[in-house]
């Protein structure tokens, strides 16, 4: 427990975020707010931005800092490379998830629930752009994933849908199951305030369970990583 | 007292192809300590981390009371700093003070970024050598631009640490600090690394800054020498 303590206090001192970052999640939980307030029925609309921003936040990248030196102190500490993982996983998505639970409160204040926020589709493009962009930015700069996710987006709309982005849309109805899974993995967005049906849930598993996996090799990389001084090499 | 012995084995470590150092191999008691001393790029850095136990071995073998480095930290506590340049500058100097054992280092709130090397340096150090139980202090260049008072400070902490059973590792181009300090030194040259016991360089007598630099130019000519013939 008090290890546990300590690694989210190395990680609140030495933040995986930016700055910038954060006084952009508090603006935009600020517009969302408005948003949810005056126009309920944008609720959806107002959660997007957020999830896209989240997506950048959790790419906040371990290695580089890592090999800068900034981390020493906690890695050779007791602890495990695991639980160093997971609390700078923690910490690099606490502020966008702590933004979607304020949005959520709004939207119960305004609304008398949080149907849109909490709903199951919400929860699911929340627990997918809080991961995937992390695992996969554990060795590379700052952001690759958010970026590298954007490209996958644009050339999926590209090469999927020359004359518009409608496959995007979360149609478990309309495609395939394995359209509309990829559909999800690249726009989660696209969930946002649906709450998933049975025929839903086989769209989104495969891409929670690509999320788990991510997760499970991040973590392994990081417990095995050399981590050479940047300016020694 | 915490019973610790740093057994090194033909520690050979790459940078993808490039061979940094090989073959290096060195025992280190309780409350013993090794100055490691070589030219730029011959490998102390990289030797430190290896010790630290952030570096992955391309061959040898490396124990810290019996157990790898990863284990050792479960049982040994150990003091790692590399220089002021592996800081985080956006954080605040007391906030970082205060992650060593939770105590304030200082109470300077200036980002580290803004404060001068020296202190940095220093606030560095006081962090790492600030945990308890201390049983391994590894430190590359400590003495890089700290004051004749910090520098004292340093020296006369590493002696008492080192005399309650701390083992030390250091790395230094100031040899004067390293000299007096240390019961072995490891000298690092590109192909060869050579390890001599202090009362082979001095017998019966301190160790000076001279007598490492005239030791460390004789090693240095041999492996000219030897690579001339070879």
């Amino acid at each position: 427990m008090k290890r546990g303590l300590y690694l989210l206090r190395f990680f609140l001192v030495v933040s995986p975020l930016s700055g910038l970052v954060v006084w952009t999640f508090g603006l935009l939980v600020v517009a969302a707010s408005v948003l949810i307030v005056v126009a309920p029925e944008r609720t959806a609309g107002a959660l997007a931005p957020l999830l896209l921003l989240q997506m950048f936040a959790a790419s906040s990248g371990f290695a580089v800092p890592a090999r800068r030196g900034h981390y020493d102190l906690l890695l050779t500490r007791s602890g495990g490379r695991t639980s160093i993982a997971l609390a700078h996983w923690l910490t690099s998505i606490s502020t966008g998830v702590a933004s979607w639970l304020i949005l959520a409160s709004v939207e119960a204040l305004a609304s008398g629930r949080a149907s849109i926020s909490l709903a199951s589709g919400t929860c699911a493009a929340v627990a997918l752009v809080s991961t995937i962009p992390w695992a996969v930015t554990i060795g590379l700069p700052r952001f690759s994933g958010g970026i590298g996710w954007l490209l996958v987006l644009t050339l999926a709309g590209i090469t999927f849908s020359p004359g518009g982005i409608d496959w995007l849309s979360f149609h478990s109805d309309r495609h395939d199951t394995l359209v509309a899974s990829w559909g999800f993995f690249v726009y989660p967005t696209a969930a946002v305030g649906r709450h998933l049906t049975m025929s839903d849930t086989v769209v989104v598993a495969p891409a929670l369970l690509v999320a788990v996996g991510s997760m499970a090799i991040a973590c392994a990389w990081v417990r095995r990583a050399a981590l050479p001084l940047e300016a020694a090499q | 007292m915490i019973a610790l012995a740093v057994s090194a084995r033909d520690l050979t470590v790459h940078y993808g192809r490039r061979r940094v150092f090989q073959r290096v191999s060195f025992d280190l008691g309780v409350g013993q300590s090794l100055g490691v001393i070589g030219p730029n790029g011959s490998g102390k850095t990289t030797l430190l981390r290896a010790l630290a136990g952030l570096l992955t071995l391309r061959a040898g073998e490396l124990r810290i009371n019996g157990l790898s480095p990863h284990d050792a930290y479960e049982r040994t506590g150990i003091a790692y700093f590399a220089g002021d340049a592996t800081l985080p500058g956006s954080v605040r100097a007391a906030r970082w003070g205060s992650l060593g054992n939770g105590d304030a280092v200082t109470l300077d709130t200036r980002p580290i970024r803004a404060l001068s090397r020296g202190t940095r340096q220093l606030l560095g150090l006081r962090t790492a050598l600030g945990r308890q139980p201390l049983g391994l202090i590894i430190l590359d260049e400590p003495w890089e631009g700290l004051d004749p008072d910090a520098a004292r400070w340093l020296s006369t902490i590493l002696e008492t640490k080192r005399d309650r059973g701390a083992g030390v590792v250091l790395s230094s181009h100031r040899l004067h600090d390293l000299a007096g300090l240390c019961d072995m030194y490891l000298f690092l040259l590109p192909r060869q690394a050579t390890l001599v016991q202090s009362h082979d360089i001095a017998p019966g007598a301190p160790v000076t800054a001279d007598l490492l630099a005239e030791t460390f130019d004789r090693l240095r000519g041999d492996a000219s020498s030897l690579r001339a013939v070879s």
